[in-house]
């Protein structure tokens, strides 16, 4: 029993190099691309990012007391953004298209990403 | 009101549908006494999702933009080695419990398990916790008017049905035979262990961790998996409409050596020490 907690300590302890090793390096290179939610909507409400470049949102939240769950089912991402904070989240490269993001906690509030 | 019904009842299913497998299972190994580990797991992790929840809003710079996403993944990977030993702990024993109906399981070994079902109902409430704690307490700010009282009365529906389905999975799995019981479960957390695997990877891909992404195919044409039948499947079993490739081979991979260990007959040459058959056909009827 005691094996079994220690490898899963130890597995968990893996992905959590494994996770935060790639984002440090890749900071640096990485576009940064800004976007603001207020007032249910997002500003700007579509954003252009290069094909096939991992990028990260950089989201703002200036609702003084909603938080907001930045969404895209497809791109298995969805991150709180609480209230008055911002976050940034790594997407990874992306094919040419458009993608759109809900706030999961308010669906009407989107924006689009196109991929070119 | 119908959004925020729907956004907690989504958030609490899966922590309502675990609970009420695992005191179903206390019930039926004999030691409902023990339910208070349960409820401790789930207590410690309500109060663990509100400090996660406070520590999410106080905090900022890279420990809030990594810590939720690293959080998200470890509970996810804990959940599923959980999943996985109580699975494999269910296979060993379901033989035991075959040879009489409703013998009780030898209390030493059910003592060992007694903290690692408190641990499966801390990660399966803890999953979506914090989440549903920041977005409630955001429903909270808002009871100036009269949307914000029925948006939290839409989210209090969502948290009531979700423990009713609960407590319908509890009264349900207490009421079956042992070995149904043991193996209807067994099936569920394979695909539920399944699915969580597949969804921790897809995360990791999701952050360019790992290689990969784009679909391997669609069916959101057949079958969405953001809501109704789909979304409510791809909680239960990990479906997607989009998967990457990545994401249906670790769930292959995963179902494939997760069920030798849930079902020791399924492969081999079917027999056991004492004889007994392990019929996978059983389970899969029950």
């Amino acid at each position: 029993m005691k094996r079994l907690l220690t490898s899963s300590v130890l597995l968990i302890a893996a992905l959590a190099v494994l996770a935060s090793a790639p984002r440090v390096q890749a900071q640096d290179k990485t576009t940064e691309v800004p976007l603001t939610a207020a007032n249910q909507a997002f500003q700007p409400a579509e954003v252009k990012v290069k094909a096939g470049q991992p990028f990260v949102l950089v989201v703002t939240n200036n609702d003084p007391k909603k938080s907001i769950e930045v969404e895209n089912k497809d791109l298995r991402i969805e991150k709180v953004v609480p209230a008055g904070k911002t976050v940034k989240i790594r997407v990874r490269g992306l094919k040419p298209g458009s993608y759109v993001f809900v706030d999961d906690f308010n669906q009407s509030a989107k924006f689009k990403v196109v991929a070119e | 009101m119908g959004a925020t019904f729907v956004v907690v009842l989504r958030e609490g299913f899966e922590a309502a549908l675990l609970l009420g497998i695992v005191y179903a299972y206390l019930a039926q190994i004999g030691h409902a006494e023990s339910r208070r580990y349960v409820t401790l797991g789930g207590a410690l992790a309500v109060l663990a999702s509100v400090v996660m929840g406070i520590a999410v809003s106080v905090l900022s710079g890279p420990l809030a933009d990594v810590g939720p996403d690293l959080i998200a993944l470890a509970v996810i990977f804990g959940a599923v080695v959980l999943l996985t030993w109580h699975g494999w702990w269910m296979g060993r024993h379901a033989r035991e419990l075959r040879g009489e109906l409703q013998r009780r399981v030898d209390a030493a070994h059910a003592s060992q398990q007694l903290w690692m079902v408190g641990l499966i109902a801390f990660t399966g409430v803890f999953r979506e916790g914090a989440e549903t704690v920041l977005f409630l307490w955001g429903l909270m700010t808002q009871l100036q008017d009269v949307s914000g009282w029925t948006a939290l009365a839409g989210g209090a529906a969502g948290l009531v049905t979700a423990a009713v389905l609960g407590w319908l999975v509890f009264q349900g799995g207490r009421r079956l035979s042992v070995q149904r019981f043991f193996g209807v479960t067994s099936l569920l957390i394979l695909f539920l262990a399944a699915g969580l695997f597949s969804a921790g990877i897809g995360r990791l891909q999701g952050i360019g961790v790992l290689p990969g992404g784009d679909p391997l195919w669609d069916t959101s044409w057949l079958l969405d998996d953001h809501g109704g039948v789909g979304g409510f499947l791809a909680g239960l079993i990990g479906y997607r409409a989009r998967p990457s490739a990545l994401e249906v081979a670790g769930y292959v991979v995963y179902l494939a050596a997760a069920s030798l260990l849930f079902f020791p007959g399924l492969y081999g040459r079917g027999t056991h020490r004492n004889g007994d058959v392990i019929e996978p056909a059983q389970t899969s009827r029950a």
